[in-house]
C-alpha cells in the first residue's frame, strides 16, 4: 500500500475530526452528547496514531504539518479549561488562605511598613502644616478641608449608589495596581504602599490638628478598617511574587514565581472583597447623619470580623 | 520536522497524554496585539452600551443613581476581569483571540485553569506600562513596552503575566492543504516504469524526494535541473541509466514509484492497512502550492 492510497482512506476521518472540532468548539458538553463525545475520542485517537506514525508511514511534510494543526485542535476540545470549582475555592478562602496569611513574612512586612509609614506621616502632619502641604499639596490640602466643613447628613440613597459603585472602582482599582505592581521584584509594591500610606497617614494628621476634625473621624472611622487592611493585604500578595524571584527557595525562579502565584492570587481576591466591603460602608454607613456611636460600632465590628478570619481561622493547629 | 526547524518556526513541542508529540505555532507579539485591540473594541463598545441600557432602565425607574453606580462596578468589571473571565469560561480564548484563532494555553500545552487566566490578566497592568495619559487618572493609553520587552526576550513570546503563571499563547490555524503532490509528466511515469523493481528508497530520501516534488512547480527548470543534480547524479550512475537522463524526471519517477504507485507486475506487499481496499486513480487531484 502506497502512502497515496493510505492518504486517501484516512482523509475522511481527518475530515470528520476537523468538522467536530469546529461544532464543539464553545459548546457545552451535554449538547454534545454521548455518541458524539465516543465518535471525537475515536477520530482524535485515530488522528493521534497517524502522526506517532507519521515518519513510518513516509508522509510527506505538509500532510505532517496539517496533522500537527489538526491534534493540536482536537486536544484543546478534549481538555478544557478548568473553570472555578465553588467547594474548592471556599475551602482555599476560609481554611488555607488565613493559615497561609497567619504566617506570611510578605504580610507582616507589608503591615509594618504601611503603618510605620502612616503614623510617622501622621505625626509630622499634626504637628507641621508644612509637612502636609509638601506631601498632598495645598490645593489638594484646601479642598480636603473644605469637604468636611458641613457635619455629615448625605442619606439620599440614590446619589450614595453612585458613590457605592465609585468607590469599588477607584479604591478596589488602586489595590489592584498595587498587587500588580508587586512583580517588580517587590520594589513596585512597597513604593506604591510607602506612597498611600504617606499620603493617607498626612492627610489623618492633619485634620487631626484642624476645626473640621469631628467630621472628618466621623466619615472615616466606620470603613477604615476594611479599606486600609484591603490596601495592606493587596501590596502584601504582590510582594509575595516579587520576593519569590528572590528568594527561590531551591526552585528556578520561573517555577518559584509560579508557586507563589497560585498563593498569591487568593489574598488578591480577598482584598478585592475586602474593597468592596469597604466602598459599602463608604458610601452609605460613613457619610450619613447616622449617630457616631453606631459607626464606631461598625469600625469595632468589622474589626472583629478581620480578627476572626485572620487570627482565629489562621492560628496554626496540628491537626491541618 | 527536526528540532533546529522549530527553533526556526517558533514551534513549541506538546506531549500529550495519549504521549503523542504535536507541534503548536506560537502567537508572537505582533498577533497578539490585533486579538487584543479587537478585545479592546468589544470592551468599550459592551462598556457604552451597558451605561445606555442601565441608565435609561433605572432612570424610568426614578433613581439613576443606581444605574451609575451598577456601571462603574461593571466598568469595573470589564478593566479588571474580561479577559480572565472569558479565558476561563471559552477555554483560554476571549471574543479576539477566538477571532484570531489564538488560544491561551500552559508551559505544558495543557489547558489553563481559572486562577492562571485571571492572574495573567490581572499582571497586563504591569506590562502595559508606560501609560500616556489622555485624561490624567481617568484614561491613559497603554503603550505595553514592558510586555513587548519582556515577550521579545523570552523563547515562547511570554509576557510578564505569561511568565508568572506559566501559560503561553498558541494560533490554532485550521490548514486545509494535506494532499500528496502528483507527477503529472508522462515521460516521469514512464520511466518510473523502468526503473528496477528493488528500488532502494531509504526514508531520509523519501523524506526529500516529497519536499522536493511539492516544491518543483514553484521552480523554472534550470532551477530544477540544479537542485535535483545532488540526489540525481548519483541515483543516475547506480541505476545504471543512460547520461542525458532529466534529473528532475528522475527525480520524479522515484517519487512516483515510493509514493503513488508500484510497478504493475510487482505484487502488492502486506500491509497493516489491508481492509482499506486500495481504489485505483484516486477522485482527489492536490496540486502543491
Amino acid at each position: 500500500m502506497k502512502v497515496a492510497d493510505l492518504l486517501e482512506s484516512r482523509r475522511d476521518n481527518w475530515r470528520e475530526l476537523e468538522r467536530c472540532c469546529y461544532w464543539m468548539d464553545g459548546r457545552r458538553l451535554k449538547k454534545v452528547g454521548a455518541a458524539g463525545v465516543r465518535r471525537f475520542a475515536a477520530l482524535y485517537r485515530a488522528a493521534c496514531a497517524d502522526l506517532a506514525l507519521a515518519d513510518a508511514y513516509q508522509l510527506p511534510p505538509n500532510t505532517v504539518h496539517y496533522l500537527h494543526q489538526l491534534v493540536g485542535r482536537a486536544h484543546n476540545q478534549l481538555y478544557p479549561s478548568r473553570s472555578f470549582v465553588m467547594a474548592e475555592w471556599g475551602r482555599e478562602m476560609l481554611y488555607d488562605l488565613p493559615r497561609r496569611l497567619f504566617g506570611d513574612n510578605c504580610l507582616r512586612l507589608a503591615f509594618v511598613v504601611f503603618w510605620g509609614v502612616f503614623l510617622a506621616c501622621m505625626s509630622c502632619a499634626y504637628f507641621s502644616p508644612q509637612f502636609s502641604e509638601a506631601v498632598v499639596g495645598k490645593e489638594m490640602k484646601e479642598q480636603i478641608e473644605h469637604s468636611y466643613d458641613e457635619p455629615l447628613n448625605r442619606n439620599d440613597t440614590n446619589e450614595r449608589s453612585i458613590m457605592a459603585g465609585f468607590y469599588v472602582k477607584h479604591n478596589a482599582s488602586i489595590g489592584l495596581q498595587c498587587f500588580s505592581m508587586g512583580l517588580l521584584l517587590g520594589v513596585g509594591g512597597l513604593f506604591t504602599t510607602i506612597s498611600n500610606a504617606a499620603q493617607l497617614g498626612t492627610v489623618f494628621g492633619h485634620m487631626a490638628s484642624v476645626p473640621q476634625r469631628a467630621n472628618f473621624f466621623q466619615f472615616v472611622t466606620a470603613h477604615g478598617p476594611f479599606e486600609l487592611t484591603g490596601i495592606v493585604l493587596a501590596a502584601a500578595a504582590g510582594m509575595r511574587l516579587g520576593f519569590s524571584i528572590i528568594d527561590t527557595g531551591g526552585y528556578s525562579r520561573a517555577a518559584s514565581l509560579r508557586r507563589a502565584s497560585r498563593e498569591a492570587m487568593p489574598a488578591a481576591g480577598a482584598s478585592v472583597t475586602l474593597f468592596c466591603l469597604a466602598a459599602v460602608i463608604e458610601a452609605f454607613i460613613s457619610p450619613s447623619s447616622l449617630p457616631y456611636s453606631f459607626k464606631a460600632f461598625v469600625a469595632v465590628l468589622s474589626s472583629a470580623m478581620l480578627l476572626f478570619y485572620f487570627v482565629l481561622l489562621g492560628y496554626p493547629r496540628e491537626n491541618a | 520536522m527536526t528540532p533546529g526547524s522549530a527553533t526556526i518556526d517558533t514551534r513549541v513541542e506538546i506531549v500529550t497524554p495519549e504521549n503523542i508529540a504535536f507541534q503548536y505555532r506560537l502567537a508572537g507579539p505582533f498577533h497578539r496585539l490585533g486579538a487584543y485591540l479587537l478585545d479592546v473594541l468589544i470592551r468599550v463598545a459592551v462598556t457604552f452600551l451597558l451605561f445606555w441600557v442601565l441608565m435609561l432602565g433605572t432612570g424610568f425607574a426614578g433613581a439613576p443613581g443606581f444605574g451609575l453606580g451598577a456601571w462603574l462596578i461593571v466598568w469595573f468589571v470589564m478593566d479588571w476581569f474580561y479577559g480572565g473571565l472569558f479565558e476561563t469560561f471559552w477555554n483560554g480564548q476571549t471574543p479576539g483571540k477566538h477571532m484570531l484563532r489564538l488560544r491561551v494555553v500552559s508551559d505544558e500545552g495543557q489547558p489553563i485553569n481559572a486562577l492562571q487566566a485571571v492572574l495573567r490578566n490581572m499582571l497586563r497592568t504591569l506590562d502595559s506600562l508606560p501609560l500616556i495619559p489622555v485624561i490624567p487618572n481617568l484614561i491613559e493609553l497603554p503603550t505595553y513596552q514592558i510586555g513587548l520587552l519582556a515577550s521579545a526576550a523570552s523563547p515562547r513570546f511570554q509576557r510578564l503575566g505569561d511568565l508568572a503563571v506559566g501559560t503561553m499563547v498558541i494560533v490554532e490555524e485550521p490548514q486545509r492543504h494535506y494532499g500528496m503532490a502528483r507527477v503529472n509528466e508522462p515521460e516521469a511515469i514512464r520511466l518510473a516504469a523502468d526503473l528496477p523493481a528493488n528500488l532502494p528508497i531509504s526514508r531520509g530520501l523519501a523524506r526529500a524526494l516529497s519536499a522536493y516534488v511539492q516544491r518543483r512547480q514553484t521552480f523554472p527548470w534550470q532551477r530544477r535541473a540544479e537542485i535535483a543534480k545532488h540526489v540525481g547524479e548519483p541515483m543516475r550512475v547506480k541505476l545504471g541509466l543512460p547520461p542525458g537522463t532529466s534529473y528532475d524526471l528522475l527525480l520524479c519517477a522515484m517519487y512516483h514509484r515510493a509514493f503513488i504507485a508500484d510497478r504493475v507486475d510487482e505484487p502488492a506487499p502486506i500491509s497493516p492497512f489491508a481492509e482499506v481496499v486500495p481504489t485505483g486513480q484516486p477522485p482527489g487531484h492536490h496540486h502543491p502550492k
